[in-house]
């Protein structure tokens, strides 16, 4: 088990962050830069001394300011992935997995590498310097040399984030088996919600140095707590104000125009969430069937395809997202310019105040 | 950018800076002559640049093609020696120096047999530079264990009697031969230890106009001013004998 | 402007202005030397006392400062602290101090008068005339070439680098050893090169501090002084040996360099 309790202020930022990660567990730190993830992780590896802290780690204290206590980071047994992989460039991708293994022979230091690059499928690449590595070759041997010692805690910075698109799907898939696989608790930050929620069995949104909120990644898209949670997530987030209604549903006049129901409870200014999946598009002018309550007319400003999927731009009297199936888009004949209808339901409407 | 760069290698020095002097002076002379030169200058309406090192070094950088006006050495062999093969004119020999042993102030060597005994720090000229040769001359005088006793405790062969000097006021050397003349330029740091007449060298400093002078008549008047002038009386002062 | 127009000629020009000035001299002195004449030269004691007593009281000092400069320039390079400034520029001061003046300011120092010298001479060690004071000599005027690269070098290297070390377990020590060092190794090797260079033609600071007498102080330079006068061309025969000498060495650095890059260094 990690537990990780900090107090301290990083160049201008408060960092105040407590959070505890299960044997085999990932938590998934998620925010934007600047939040303090990466600092988070230093604290937990030894790397940043605050100014108050305590950090636990496989039943040992790594840290424990009140009581004076401070490993020294090579004392602590932690497997950390640096953003940029911080390869030896001087070494082979061999020689940087086996770096950590000391007191063992020349040869079963490199039979423990090279099983493990084998694994990752680096074993021909195994007398390469990082130099003549590709991105996600380089990525590999930085997870590998991580992991080569069998270390109580998984750091991990932005594993992904260097990667380009393509090969980022891989690794993903990759490295979220590695995760699986391993007993230690782990701890990876992410500017993305999408590679928090594909990677970590609990994510915990950071911003400004504090954690907003924490749970499963359906927990956190289903119920955001916070405007910037829902944001963050990945919602299209409106702003309005609200005000009861007599039929029982939350009235919210948007900013610009146009009204949304919501089942959730609200009064005053609040911020209208609702997941992109969520919406529905129909041709203009159409009269309303069907039971979505909330109807806007849009105009398409861009239409991005992933994979059998089309996520659609559109401008309202505030920017809106919708995500359709490319068949649907293809039959409505869905171009930049076209006017449309998006509609949801109130009962897929989130409110938040602000 | 170039006219500047040019205009600040050449003009430095007082006097006009149209004529210029330029003169190699052995090392010994180099408190008296910077004495007299502004005085030369100023009677001349030119500017006098003079280099002091050793006088072997000086002849070289003669032999080498250096374009100097005037070559005065402590000595006369070079001189002659250049003047035989064309580079000089015909050596005046314009003073005399004395050969002394000079040791820090308040030391207890007394005579030249002290500096034999074994662990004394001894310093002199190389053998080409005149001051050396001279040195050289007078311990080969001594009887053979003598000299061998006294050779054996040289610490360091220096290229001119400058050098001599700096190591006995710095402190590490006990005793070294030099010219009367650097002890009185020492200002009381060295006591002189003067030698046995039979032993003493005959030191006669000999200079000459440079045959390919750019000044030649100015070098004559420098060179004869070291007989008989301004320049000469500087070099009483400074403790130089009269030319023989 | 068409790439290669004027602008192109200008810095061709200036490269052949640069490169005439600095080959003719080195050029000059193995025209006039034969092959016969650097070969006798070899054969004659002095000159090969000298070269022996160079290289010896060279390598002395380039150990004293890679052992002591590479550490010192670590610290400075990777902590700041109070003062750091001042102690950057007194390091790097004798880089600019005129050889004469390194010479008086060693004296000023450890000399015989100096504000040491009764300490030095308490110790029982003996500076002025002895060999050890050409060490001293070379390593004062030389250290500052070495630690400025070095403090380049070494601050160049990625802090990710030696934070990435300290969470695989190695302590500060070891990974200054396995991973900072051979990473900043082409800087290093340069700045060798540079205060070797300096340590070999050291002539003023060297004159003035310890003498010169053949065998114990007097280094190739000084005794090419001392042949300039009477016998030119062996002191031209001498400097030539002391350029093939010195060319040697570079190259030598310059394949270090290399290996180094192209990750001819094993860490095993």
């Amino acid at each position: 088990m990690l537990s990780v309790e900090t107090r301290t202020a990083v160049g201008a930022l408060r960092l105040e962050v407590e959070l505890t990660v299960e044997p085999g567990e990932c938590l998934a730190l998620a925010g934007p830069s600047g939040a303090g993830k990466t600092s988070v992780l230093r604290v937990a590896a030894g790397l940043l001394r605050p100014a108050e802290g305590r950090v636990r780690a496989n039943g040992e204290t790594w840290l424990d300011t009140a009581k004076g206590l401070d490993v020294p980071a090579e004392r602590r047994r932690c497997g950390y992935v640096f953003q940029d992989y911080a390869l030896f460039p001087h070494l082979s991708a061999w020689q940087n997995v086996a770096y950590a293994l000391r007191g063992l022979g020349r040869r079963e230091r490199r039979g423990r590498a090279l099983e493990l690059l084998e694994r990752l499928g680096l074993g021909d690449r195994a007398e390469a310097r990082p130099a003549s590595l590709s991105g996600g070759e380089r990525q590999r041997v930085a997870l590998a040399r991580a992991v080569a010692r069998d270390p109580d805690v998984l750091l991990l910075d932005e594993p992904l984030s260097a990667l380009d698109a393509r090969t980022r799907a891989a690794a993903a898939r990759e490295l979220a088996e590695v995760l699986r696989g391993t007993e230690s608790p782990s701890l990876l930050v992410t500017h993305d919600f999408g590679e928090a929620a594909q990677l970590g069995n609990r994510v915990g949104i950071i911003d400004a140095g504090r954690i907003v909120q924490e749970g499963t990644p359906s927990e956190l898209a289903a119920a955001p707590r916070s405007a910037f949670v829902a944001d963050f997530t990945g919602a299209v987030v409106l702003t309005g104000t609200a005000r009861p209604g007599n039929d029982g549903l939350t009235h919210v006049g948007l900013d610009g125009g146009g009204e949304v129901a919501s089942v959730d409870r609200g009064d005053g200014p609040v911020a209208v969430s609702v997941y992109p999946w969520e919406i529905a598009i129909e041709p203009a002018g159409e009269p309303r069937h069907g039971s979505a309550q909330n109807r806007l007319g849009v105009e398409v400003l861009s239409v991005t395809a992933i994979g059998n999927r089309v996520r659609l731009g559109l401008a309202g009297p505030q920017p809106l997202a919708a995500e359709v199936t490319q068949a649907a888009a293809d039959a409505l004949g869905l171009r930049p310019g076209a006017n449309v209808t998006a509609s949801w339901k109130a009962a897929a409407t989130r409110l938040v105040a602000r | 950018m170039l006219a500047a760069a040019g205009a600040l290698l050449t003009g430095c020095g007082g006097g006009s800076g149209s004529t210029r002097l330029v003169v190699s002076a052995a090392a010994s002379m180099t408190e008296a002559l910077n004495a007299c030169a502004p005085q030369f200058e100023k009677a001349e309406h030119a500017s006098v640049k003079q280099s002091f090192a050793g006088s072997d070094v000086l002849a070289a950088q003669i032999r080498q093609g250096a374009r100097v006006d005037v070559y005065a050495a402590a000595n006369t062999k070079l001189p002659d020696q250049l003047h035989a093969d064309g580079l000089i004119g015909t050596p005046l020999r314009f003073a005399t120096n004395e050969l002394v042993l000079a040791v820090p102030k308040g030391s207890t060597i007394r005579t030249i047999d002290d500096v034999a005994r074994p662990g004394t720090k001894l310093v002199i000229g190389s053998a080409t530079v005149p001051i050396g040769s001279y040195t050289r001359q007078t311990l080969a005088k001594l009887p053979a264990a003598k000299e061998k006793a006294i050779l054996a405790n040289v610490r360091s062969d220096e290229p001119d009697v400058k050098g001599i000097v700096g190591k006995l006021t710095q402190g590490a050397a006990d005793a070294g031969f030099v010219y009367v003349t650097d002890v009185r330029a020492a200002n009381g740091r060295l006591t002189a230890i003067r030698l046995p007449a039979r032993l003493e060298p005959r030191v006669t400093y000999g200079a000459a106009v440079v045959t390919k002078a750019k000044q030649p008549a100015l070098a004559r008047r420098y060179v004869d001013g070291l007989d008989k002038g301004d320049c000469a009386s500087a070099l009483r002062s400074a403790g130089f004998g009269p030319a023989p | 402007m068409r790439r290669g127009g004027w602008f192109g000629i200008v810095l061709a020009l200036c490269l052949a202005l640069a490169l005439t000035f600095l080959t003719v001299p080195v050029a000059a002195i193995f025209a006039h030397s034969t092959p016969r004449d650097l070969v006798s030269t070899l054969g004659d004691r002095s000159s090969l006392d000298a070269l022996w007593l160079s290289l010896r009281t060279t390598a002395v000092s380039m150990a004293i400062i890679l052992a002591v400069g590479t550490p010192a320039a670590y610290l400075l390079a990777t902590r700041s602290f109070r003062g750091k400034a001042l102690v950057v520029t007194l390091v790097e001061l004798p880089l600019v101090l005129p050889p004469a003046v390194a010479g008086i300011a060693l004296l000023a120092a450890v000399g015989p008068s100096g504000i040491l010298g009764g300490a030095v001479d308490a110790a029982g060690i003996e500076l002025s005339f002895t060999t050890a004071g050409v060490v001293v000599a070379l390593t004062f005027v030389s250290s500052p070439f070495y630690v400025r690269q070095a403090m380049a070098a070494f601050a160049a290297v990625d802090r990710s680098l030696l934070d990435a070390s300290r969470t695989l377990g190695a302590s500060e020590a070891r990974g200054f050893l396995r991973v900072v060092i051979p990473v900043a190794l082409p800087g290093l090797a340069s700045g060798a090169a540079l205060a070797l260079g300096r340590a070999l033609g050291e002539f003023g600071a060297t004159l003035m501090f310890a003498g010169s007498f053949r065998g114990v102080t007097q280094t190739v330079p000084l005794a090419i002084y001392d042949r300039f006068s009477t016998d030119f061309d062996a002191a031209l025969a001498l400097s030539a040996v002391l350029v093939a000498v010195s060319a040697a060495i570079l190259l030598a650095v310059k394949l270090v360099q290399g290996g180094a890059a192209l990750g001819g260094w094993q860490a095993e």
